[in-house]
């Protein structure tokens, strides 16, 4: 029988990057295992760190990872280097797309959805952009996707610009896209709060998997 | 005997990939269900895991490269001697394992903490990314030109014949091909091997190509004697599976069924099994595709009888009738094969038919049958009905494909190809309508819609 429960997690304080990869896989193993396991949802935000996809391309990091100012991961999902920091909304997601659809395209494409309606949510109209896989505010990049996946049970998920330092991509070629350009949520919208955003992120979440969520 | 790694379909819309790492070396020892190497497609990438345990005897395309669908990537045996064989025949298809992708390796183990490495490894990883972009011959050419050198007369293969060949190091100038005009086919190479050939005397085919002669209106030579368990004069006691067959077939005549026939003309699917074939798609694959998409629309034919009433089952699982050669048949079980890409369902078609003649089927993989396939195609029937197994609703016979003179509907008169197909239905669950109307969608799709099978 398949389960429809998944576990939420939302931290309010910042998560190191390492110890919720560490619980992704967890429950990646779990749901590979048997699919009668729940399924995985994490939203928060990282301590500042950049992430690297397995097929990254090591051009496309400005600094010397010798630097040890920065903290580097390399981990299992698709795309070039990204970025995470305080202020930025990231969203993991682990189920099993047997469940769904099984066709990753269609999954990028659901995420890139969902992610718009949530910004539409705050009357911030985006869009995606054929063949540039994330979410875009006119020329600028506002959320990115990055996904992996084995025996179709997924890791990873997206990540959306709330607040945060959008320096700290400057020492990147995020996604491998030269002069991309980034852009904050509150750009848009200036009486934003990230703990709201959060609430409805759950909320698409669930209405788009069905999901009937236990937190813990 | 080595068993292939494909490139797998991520989405239904994806046509290549891109290798980005291959996570075993070649000559280490790979587990059922251990991932082997990583593919991607857009932002999302998926780890590729063994169907066998064995090794990993050769890389033929290598990391940074892409592929097609379907195609070739990697070569897995099942015991260790068998090793230097595989890597002997793909000489020059493999990429050097060089000391970058060990570093690379390493690299992978430390993933779980922040990554320490220097600008060394960082050029390194570029080293292997340039080396990738060179384009490798699925086959190595320069055996099958010498091979095809050193006879006189020219050498007729299939394209998989010479792929085989290449791999197996037989050698195509001493292979009696069996195709039309000598031609040497995939089986021809097996047969030369001495290994068995993979494709089942039964349960493949519908396609007329699978019976040479037929196009020309002359008889095909029967080479193959008919099966027999026993001498003139003896009786032979019934095997197990065979007692098992005739209990389902005797508790048929207590279901009151009827039969639905139509004929479907197959010239867009012919043509769309061609372009696929290469990519390893079986025709039962692409049948039980058609069926179970159309099912999907018509749950009614996929219902069953039972004492309280009619029952609808969660998951549209389709069951093809397999003939055992030493008597009885089985009904090994694609399931759900709506949310199976045609490649990934081909696959379990050919590992489900391998398993079931050496007898290791599980059960659920051949009693979860929600509907049944029996397929007669190959031999060249025009027509046959099938006897509804139970605890299902309805059994389709698939004839043979055959050229017929066609008159249209705006009277002109053509040759089409056409198969005539039969549905047997519990009438309790499934009415004359019903069933009708589940051909005619199955007719359009097969006619008008055969690309669609894909995803």
């Amino acid at each position: 029988m398949v389960n429809r429960t998944a576990i939420i997690k939302q931290p309010d304080k910042i998560s190191f990057f390492n110890d919720v990869y560490k619980l992704q896989k967890e429950y990646q193993d779990g749901l590979i295992l048997d699919k009668s396991n729940p399924s995985f949802i994490w939203i928060g935000e990282h301590q500042l760190c950049y992430t690297l996809g397995r097929g990254s391309n090591y051009d496309n990091l400005l600094f010397s990872l010798n630097d040890n100012k920065y903290d580097v991961f390399k981990i299992d999902r698709g795309g070039e280097v990204t970025c995470h920091m305080p202020g930025q909304l990231v969203t993991y997601l682990v189920l099993d797309l047997k469940n769904f659809n099984k066709d990753l395209n269609w999954y990028l494409r659901k995420i890139e959805d969902m992610i718009i309606k949530i910004l539409g949510t705050f009357d911030i109209d985006c869009h995606s952009r054929k063949g540039l896989t994330g979410v875009w505010k006119e020329n600028k990049k506002i959320a990115s996707i990055g996904i992996g996946c084995k025996r179709w049970i997924t890791i990873n998920g997206f990540s959306i610009n709330f607040d945060c330092e959008l320096e700290n991509f400057n020492k990147i070629i995020p996604c491998g896209i030269e002069n991309c350009l980034m852009a904050n949520m509150i750009d848009y919208n200036k009486n934003l709060n990230i703990q709201e955003v959060k609430r409805i992120v759950k909320k698409i979440i669930q209405e788009e998997f069905n999901f009937d969520f236990v937190s813990k | 005997m080595s068993h292939e790694i494909f490139m797998p379909a991520l989405s239904s819309t994806m046509t290549e990939g891109k290798i980005v790492e291959w996570l075993k070396n070649p000559g280490d020892k790979v587990e059922r269900g251990e991932s082997v190497l990583v593919v991607e497609s857009d932002k999302a990438d998926m780890d590729v895991e063994s169907f066998q345990d064995g090794y990993l005897a050769a890389v033929l395309m290598p990391a940074g490269s892409t592929a097609p669908v379907g195609e070739t990537i990697g070569l897995i045996v099942e015991n260790e001697d068998e090793i230097a064989s595989v890597q002997e025949q793909n000489k020059g298809n493999q990429p050097e394992v060089s000391t970058s992708d060990k570093l690379e390796l390493v690299s992978n183990k430390t993933e779980e903490k922040p990554v320490v490495q220097n600008e060394n490894i960082k050029k390194e990883e570029q080293e292997v990314v340039l080396k990738s972009e060179k384009p490798v011959p699925s086959f190595n050419s320069d055996q099958i030109n010498a091979a095809t050198i050193n006879v006189s007369s020219r050498i007729i293969a299939s394209p998989r014949a010479k792929k085989l060949a290449s791999q197996m190091g037989v050698d195509l100038a001493k292979v009696h091909g069996s195709g039309p005009h000598g031609r040497i086919q995939a089986d021809d190479i097996l047969k030369a091997k001495g290994q068995p050939v993979s494709i089942p005397w039964i349960g493949e085919g519908g396609s007329p190509a699978s019976i040479p002669g037929s196009n020309l209106g002359v008889e095909s030579k029967q080479e193959t004697s008919g099966n027999s368990f026993g001498n003139p004069g003896e009786t032979v006691q019934f095997n197990t599976l065979q007692k098992a067959v005739n209990k389902n077939m005797e508790s048929s005549l207590d279901v009151p069924c009827f039969r639905v026939g139509y004929s479907i003309s197959t010239d867009k699917l012919d043509n769309f099994y061609k372009k696929v074939k290469q990519n390893g798609v079986t025709m039962t694959a692409l049948l039980v595709k058609a069926v179970a998409k159309t099912l999907k629309k018509h749950p009614q034919v996929n219902s069953s009888f039972s004492e309280n009433g009619i029952s609808y089952p969660e998951n549209i699982n389709i069951a093809v009738a397999v003939a055992m050669e030493d008597g009885g048949l089985i009904t090994p079980v694609l399931k759900e094969p709506c949310n199976t890409d045609l490649f990934e369902l081909s696959r379990e078609w050919k590992d489900l038919v391998k398993r079931s003649r050496s007898k290791q089927l599980e059960p659920d993989e051949y009693s979860t049958g929600t509907f049944t396939l029996s397929n007669l195609g190959m031999f060249g029937v025009d027509r046959f009905d099938a006897i509804l197994p139970p605890g299902t609703g309805a059994i389709l016979a698939i004839a043979s494909s055959k050229p017929t003179v066609v008159a249209n509907s705006d009277g002109s008169i053509s040759v089409k190809k056409i198969m005539q197909v039969n549905l047997t239905a519990d009438h309790r669950v499934i009415y004359g309508a019903d069933g009708a109307s589940f051909l005619k969608d199955l007719a359009y799709l097969i006619e008008n819609e055969p690309g669609t099978l894909v995803s």
